[in-house]
């Protein structure tokens, strides 16, 4: 009798952490309400909503991330398409156009059989794929969507781009865990091009960061009632061609040159785990989006809408995370492909120059700002 | 002679028209993009009447001339007996070049054009038909609803267009010429009265003047199949167009 009410009272102390810090959505909140009623339901829909949960597990972390991945996959495919004139993924689901080609594409993978050879490290080559999430769902416990947060710090900046600039060592490790010799092409060029867009990466988000005075995303946003990438255009571009250089989007698809390497660093992965890597890049591209949009666009600033109360931010955030995607993904069928030697030249000689200038023209501006 | 281009100058603002215009030029085509893809199997491609596609075979209209079987550049077209005797073309389409030469060859239009571009064999031996399969058409599962042409007036587009097109070409026949077999070379004939054997219709009859078999057509019975010219070793018999009077005026 004593323990079962002990275990009640850790509950309702469980529970009262998580109503604490219920995110607050006017539109849901009768069947909320109904279900905090129930015993343990409770509990389980009180963690679900609690803020840092919604914020990594729902909508800007791990199930809206899965959304944006299967969406701009095919948006990618599709707009490329358009402009090579020719009409894309369509097949599977005529009537809406193809939207669930990349879901059909992940199902397939799920199936097929997933080959270890016998020169990889087989540990590593398959270990790497399935840790490599931990550095693109670790920045999105940091990176704030305004209503929810994970962890609130006034260092979360750095510290997501210190995450996320752990992806390319995973992809190297890949490549070097894989032991073949177009994986280890691909890892060599993933890490020269590593070498080519951080440093100008760091000095354009570091311009950001001198221009708003600090690094916290709330204050961030709070000061954006002009654009970031109005007040200082010089780092936005920058900032936009060190994604493009990061995520390995077309003009800059050196690491996992299709056409040259095979796909680089993961070329001897197959099924499921092929579809887990080859996410990886999208995903860095959302994770570095999201930052673009706190950065350069207002981050969650919007018209408020009562009915969604906390969602309403996050909504705001995703879309223009999804608009910037989509953007970016567009670059591919505007420019050619670069060498290996153009982009380093590209990322150490103009880019690298650009992002001095743009680190000059905040400091102008707090100077002018501070007058 | 020699002209030297120079490169242009890498300016700052050249390159920045250059990027400006690449942008402008893709957007305009995300706008509307002059997408030219035939959507096949729901939709067909408006082809001319005279489209080299599969042959079609009329047996009733054969004369059994052999002229297709002559003419096929790539060897494919042979002619197989039927019970009577009476030889008629089966095309193998495992060698067929699709040039067509076999229907314009053909006097009576026997073999003629068709649209149909799109068979499946279930290996390469049926890709051999024979006379008798030529001439059923074949079984054509379409899924189209819609016509599409290629508007070449000003910039390339597609005109689509909700009708359903007959793949089959109505050709018009041409006035057949009636054709009876004339010993036209007598001189080559051996003797051996095969033709007189081989006659379904005991037209041809044989005289024996010395030592020399003359043979004779009796124009009445003579239907023109073509089987005594086939069969005759040394082609003493021709078949020959009969010439009716104010044929050539």
């Amino acid at each position: 009798m004593a323990e079962a009410s002990l275990i009640f009272i850790l509950l309702e102390r469980i529970l009262s952490i998580f109503t604490d810090e219920l995110i607050n959505i006017p539109l849901i909140n009768p069947a909320v309400e109904m279900l905090l009623k129930i015993p343990f339901l409770n509990v389980i829909v009180a963690f679900i909503l609690w803020k840092p949960i919604f914020h990594v597990l729902i909508l800007p972390g791990l199930i809206g991330m899965t959304l944006v991945l299967l969406f701009i996959i095919y948006f990618e495919r599709k707009i490329t398409a358009r402009v090579q004139w020719r009409v894309g993924p369509k097949e599977v689901s005529r009537r809406t156009g193809g939207v669930i080609q990349a879901l059909a594409d992940g199902m397939r993978y799920l199936f097929q059989e997933v080959i270890v050879h016998r020169d990889a490290n087989a540990f590593y080559f398959l270990q790497f794929p399935l840790i490599s999430f931990l550095p693109v769902l670790l920045p999105l416990l940091f990176i704030p969507a305004g209503g929810t947060y994970g962890i609130r710090t006034i260092y979360t900046i750095p510290a997501a781009l210190a995450l996320i600039s752990l992806i390319p060592v995973f992809i190297v490790a890949m490549g070097w865990a894989s032991n073949s010799k177009f994986a280890y092409i691909g890892s060599v060029r993933e890490a020269f091009m590593y070498f080519a867009y951080e440093i100008p990466f760091l000095l354009a988000v570091v311009a950001m960061i001198v221009l708003y005075q600090t690094s916290d995303p709330f204050e961030i946003v709070a000061k954006q009632w002009i654009p970031g990438a109005v007040m200082n255009p010089v780092a936005f571009l920058v900032f936009f061609i060190t994604v493009l250089i990061a995520t390995s989007r077309l003009p800059f698809d050196i690491p996992e040159a299709d056409q040259e390497v095979a796909f680089g660093p993961y070329v001897e992965y197959s099924g499921i785990i092929f579809g887990l890597v080859m996410m990886l890049p999208y995903e860095k591209l959302y994770l570095l989006s999201m930052i673009s949009v706190i950065l350069f666009f207002g981050g969650w600033n919007g018209p408020e809408i009562a009915i969604l109360g906390d969602l309403a931010p996050v909504i705001y955030l995703y879309i223009k995370t999804i608009v910037f995607m989509c953007v970016v993904s567009l670059a591919r069928s505007i420019y050619a492909r670069y060498r290996l030697d153009q982009s380093l030249r590209l990322g150490w000689g103009v880019v690298f120059s650009m992002s001095m200038i743009a680190l000059i023209i905040s400091v102008g501006w707090m100077a002018w700002l501070r007058l | 002679m020699v002209k030297v281009v120079k490169s242009p100058k890498d300016g700052l603002i050249r390159s920045a028209a250059g990027h400006l215009r690449a942008i402008t030029e893709v957007a305009k085509v995300v706008v509307s993009p002059g997408t030219i893809t035939v959507h096949y199997p729901r939709e067909r491609r408006k082809y001319p009447e005279n489209f080299r596609g599969m042959i079609m075979f009329d047996m009733d209209e054969c004369i059994s001339c052999f002229r297709c079987a002559h003419i096929c550049p790539a060897n494919a077209i042979q002619m197989y007996p039927d019970a009577e005797g009476r030889y008629f073309p089966g095309i193998d389409y495992a060698k067929c070049i699709f040039c067509h030469f076999c229907v314009d060859s053909c006097p009576t239009a026997a073999l003629k054009q068709s649209k149909i571009h799109d068979v499946a064999y279930r290996d390469v031996d049926s890709m051999n038909v024979s006379p008798e399969q030529m001439n059923t058409i074949p079984e054509i599962v379409r899924e189209d609803s819609v016509t599409v042409e290629y508007d070449f007036e000003k910039d390339i587009q597609l005109v689509r267009k909700k009708e359903f097109e007959n793949l089959l070409v109505e050709v018009e026949k041409p006035e057949r010429p009636e054709f009876k077999a004339v010993p036209q070379y007598g001189e080559n004939c051996i003797g051996c009265r095969l033709c007189m054997f081989s006659c379904p219709v005991n037209a041809i009859k044989s005289k024996l003047e010395e030592t020399k078999v003359i043979l004779e057509t009796d124009y009445e019975r003579c239907t023109g199949c073509g089987i005594c010219v086939r069969i005759c070793p040394t082609e003493v018999l021709i078949l020959t167009p009969i010439e009716r009077e104010g044929d050539h005026q």
